[in-house]
């Protein structure tokens, strides 16, 4: 652990909306260059710790450090690419308008070209947004976070809408990317994509069930399926 | 056609509604209060021009039409001197007064002609006619009295002139107004899309700074204002030759304060919508009252009372009077009028942009 920094310290945090905690006492600590996969059915606070490490949500309580400074922090904003749930696009931009947008608010100028090719749009980059399917959506949704080249990436359900082979490519460009240094927070409820994270975090209800790599979580739970585990872990085996 | 699905229709709509407070209020208050400010602002007033009455006659003639014009219930006329009438006339503090020089009744009897000079502030052609009717009608029903005598004063512009017609009077006004009502709905409606579709969030998880996002805004909308105004501008004067005695920069000036309010108030009030929907109702809530209380269309100098300091309190009342006191009145920035028309646009703008920069944050919560 000595020298080790981390790309997101998440530290016993706490988000109320009234009367609901979506975050109770959220801990969880992301290593530089690791694929983490937050896995949790809907309404656990995977959004809103999300939200919470780019500033989006001020939690009530406890401490948020991403890339080694407190949340919100612009500088660290600007090294960082957070992909949200639904394809925020400019509809009536094209798909290389829009990422060319985007990097620019981040402060780059080069990579637009790189990033829609490793979504596989750059044939379809002067078609405007509203024309895309659905899928192609989301792949341009993601070409806009890739382009500034960011050393961490949060993913909120990157690969919903996505067919199966293009989401074995991309799994293998987020794999590739980790490789080269780059952290990568992706939220999910799908079980064979958290396979491929290298480690995992378990949350519901706002607070974090369980964390670490397939095999320990299976071990923890005595199970051989992950799905298994989670709901061993999450206290709903019985169901 | 099946009854039943009409009617499944119908209650879906109403329970929309029902939900939709907001939109139900509008539904019921705005034509209360639209229809309400109408009414007081028509009959709450004392809508009569106020007029002097300066008679240097010594003959029987000018005392008789002073009296009648003190009488009439279409203007409200006092006697003052000549000096204190062209005083209160330049200032804006009355409409017109009416000389009636020291020999009108001995040049009345011998020529049987009555001229009185009229004397007309002129830059609301309303309240000119007004004035030169109830001097008319004070004229007429003294007729019977002077027996044949024909009446025929001679009518001076303080500004305008007899050709000053109501275009001229509105298209000041509404050069502004245009372009603030059309960049406004612009605005609002767009903000709320970037909300909408979830780029806002995006702008706002990126290193961009609040002042950022909103000097990004008002500068693009600002260009195509800009331009929208000089269309606007070169279409009034140019096609509907509408009266112009001032610098068009400064109407350019006033015009792109304008836009800049427009663009910024549509920033700040996004945040109390949270639909396209609900943002055009803003239209009906927040610009027809401005309308109807800026002095657009009704001379706040005959609103009633309590109104005058509410329109007193509106940025467009002065951005309007900044309009008229340019076109009509041939103001310069040396006028203290202007001075503070020009003010309280710019600081009105100063306020609005600090308030949607201030309140971007809690917008995407």
């Amino acid at each position: 652990m000595a020298g080790e920094t981390y790309a997101v310290e998440v530290d016993r945090v706490v988000k109320r909306f009234g009367s609901l905690r979506a975050l109770d006492g959220a801990t969880l600590r992301i290593r530089r260059g690791e694929v983490y996969g937050l896995l949790g059915p809907n309404g656990a606070g995977k959004t809103t710790l999300i939200r919470a490490l780019v500033g989006l949500v001020v939690p009530d309580g406890g401490t948020v450090t991403v890339l080694g400074r407190p949340a919100r922090n612009l500088d660290v904003l600007a090294r960082v690419g957070y992909m949200t749930q639904q394809a925020a696009l400019y509809p009536d931009l094209s798909a290389e308008e829009n990422v060319a947008f985007f990097a620019a608010i981040h402060g780059a100028h080069h990579g637009v070209r790189e990033a829609l090719e490793f979504v596989e749009l750059w044939d379809r980059r002067g078609s405007v947004v509203s024309s895309l399917s659905g899928g192609m959506r989301t792949r341009c949704s993601l070409a806009c976070v890739l382009a500034h080249k960011p050393d961490l990436l949060l993913l909120d359900e990157p690969t919903v809408g996505v067919d199966p082979l293009l989401r074995v490519q991309l799994w293998n460009r987020f794999q590739r990317m980790a490789a080269d240094g780059t952290s990568i927070l992706v939220s999910s409820h799908v079980m064979d994509e958290a396979e491929r994270c290298d480690r995992l975090g378990l949350i519901r209800f706002g607070r974090l069930l369980a964390e670490g790599t397939v095999p320990e979580l299976k071990g923890k739970a005595g199970v051989d399926r992950l799905e298994d585990a989670f709901l061993k872990l999450s206290g709903t085996g019985a169901e | 056609m099946s009854g039943r699905r009409v009617a499944a229709i119908t209650r879906r709509l109403l329970q929309q509604f029902h939900r939709d407070r907001r939109t139900l209020a509008l539904l019921f208050g705005a034509p209360l209060i639209i229809l309400g400010l109408l009414g007081y602002l028509l009959r709450g007033g004392g809508d009569v021009p106020v007029m002097g009455v300066v008679n240097l006659d010594a003959g029987p003639l000018g005392a008789a039409i002073a009296s009648q014009l003190e009488r009439t219930k279409t203007v409200s006329a006092s006697t003052m001197s000549e000096a204190a009438a062209e005083s209160k006339l330049r200032s804006g503090e009355l409409a017109g007064y009416v000389l009636l020089q020291s020999d009108f009744s001995a040049r009345g009897q011998q020529s049987r002609v009555i001229s009185p000079q009229i004397h007309l502030e002129g830059s609301q052609p309303g309240l000119s006619q007004t004035i030169v009717q109830a001097v008319n009608e004070s004229f007429a029903a003294l007729v019977g009295q002077a027996g044949g005598v024909r009446f025929a004063p001679q009518v001076m512009f303080v500004y305008g002139g007899p050709s000053f017609d109501t275009l001229d009077y509105f298209g000041a006004a509404f050069i502004g107004l245009v372009v603030f009502f059309l960049v406004f709905v612009i605005t609002i409606v767009a903000f709320l899309r970037e909300r909408g579709q979830g780029t806002l969030e995006r702008l706002m998880a990126s290193p961009l700074r609040r002042g950022e996002i909103v000097l990004g805004y008002m500068l693009g909308f600002t260009v195509l204002a800009l331009v929208q105004a000089v269309e606007v501008l070169a279409f009034c004067l140019l096609v509907l030759h509408v009266h112009n005695a001032g610098n068009v920069g400064l109407i350019f000036v006033l015009e792109g304060l304008m836009a800049i309010a427009a663009v910024n108030l549509g920033i700040f009030l996004s945040m109390f919508a949270r639909t396209e929907f609900q943002a055009v109702q803003f239209i009906p809530l927040v610009i027809l009252p401005q309308v109807l209380l800026s002095g657009i269309i009704f001379p706040i100098s005959t609103e009633p009372g309590p109104l005058t300091v509410l329109s007193r309190a509106l940025p467009l009342t002065y951005a309007v009077e900044g309009m008229r006191n340019i076109m009509i009145k041939g103001a310069d920035l040396s006028w203290s009028s202007l001075q503070l028309d020009f003010g309280v646009v710019l600081g009105f703008c100063v306020l609005v942009i600090i308030a949607g920069i201030l309140t971007l944050r809690r917008r995407i919560a």
